[in-house]
């Protein structure tokens, strides 16, 4: 296992978030997160933030739109359709 | 087709006669219609929600998911089954939607905004004490959906529509890259830039509320 700093382990959270990091990776900064309160801290925040902004984006489909979606594909079809 | 009909004709075959044949081209429309309706059209959710990210508005982002899923009918033949469907309509709504503003203009705007260096893109460095971030944890876990919403629509295009595919979608960084016409690379700056400036909005407001969330560097490593 190799030692990294805070700065490199604050350069990586997105990518440890997203699951975007080999394993050997992911062990180092865990490891790093254990002993490291601000970048914990750091981590924790990128995590709430990333939780709000999901909760913020759950918009229903207003219901007409499939109505008029599919409309417009029968008349696509009508008017000669697929190629 | 046309051989079969001329050399059917004269050995007593039942020779295909314009209404069987349209029958059958319309039982095959059907057919196209139907795998459309099944496979797609569910995905129409997924689809609003990021249209809503594009445009910003309910009504722009109907527009924006209908003329998806036109272009998506029209080119439903080139559409392979087995891959990803959803990554497909995306990249067609990525191009809808860019083709519809004046895109010199844009990829200007975007040249310009991927050259910034990070000092220049807010100050929400993680450099604030641990204190500040506390305080930063609170106010976000009190702040309104809205007020993030806001934030997120605040930030150009291109980074918005990258948080919003990794976060609220999950996609993986390739899957985006893909979505998006740009190298993985691009991906994980834009994330991390989006983010940060969604930060920086964040800790705007929050200071406005009254949280204490100013840069006291007092512990920094």
């Amino acid at each position: 296992m190799s030692e990294i700093d805070c700065q490199e382990t604050k350069r990586h959270v997105h990518e440890y978030l997203h699951n975007e990091l080999s394993d050997q990776e992911l062990d180092d900064i865990t490891a790093h997160l254990a002993n490291c309160d601000s970048c914990e801290t750091d981590y924790d925040l990128e995590t709430l933030i990333n939780g709000a902004i999901k909760q913020s984006c759950t918009e229903d489909v207003p219901q007409e739109l499939a109505e008029r979606v599919l409309a417009e594909i029968r008349r696509i079809q009508a008017n000669g359709g697929v190629h | 087709m046309s051989s079969f009909v001329a050399s059917g004709a004269g050995f007593g075959m039942p020779r295909l006669n314009s209404k069987t044949m349209k029958s059958k081209d319309a039982s095959a429309k059907q057919n196209q219609i139907q795998e459309f309706e099944q496979q797609a059209l569910p995905l129409m959710p997924q689809l609003y929600g990021a249209a809503l990210r594009w445009t910003r508005n309910p009504s722009d982002a109907e527009d924006l998911v209908q003329e998806t899923f036109a272009k998506a009918f029209v080119a439903w033949a080139q559409y392979q089954q087995g891959t990803n469907l959803k990554a497909w309509l995306y990249r067609i709504m990525t191009n809808t939607h860019i083709n519809s503003f004046n895109k010199r203009a844009k990829d200007q705007a975007k040249g310009g905004l991927d050259d910034l260096e990070d000092w220049q893109l807010g100050s929400a460095e993680s450099v604030t004490s641990l204190a500040s971030r506390s305080a930063e944890l609170e106010a976000i876990d009190n702040m309104p959906s809205e007020t993030i919403k806001d934030a997120l629509h605040q930030i150009p295009d291109e980074f918005r529509m990258v948080v919003y595919y990794a976060v609220v979608d999950g996609l993986p960084y390739a899957e985006i890259a893909e979505i998006m016409g740009t190298p993985v690379g691009t991906v994980m700056s834009r994330l991390h830039r989006g983010k940060k400036l969604l930060r920086s909005l964040l800790a705007e407001y929050a200071a406005q509320e009254g949280y204490d969330v100013s840069d006291n560097k007092d512990e920094v490593k």
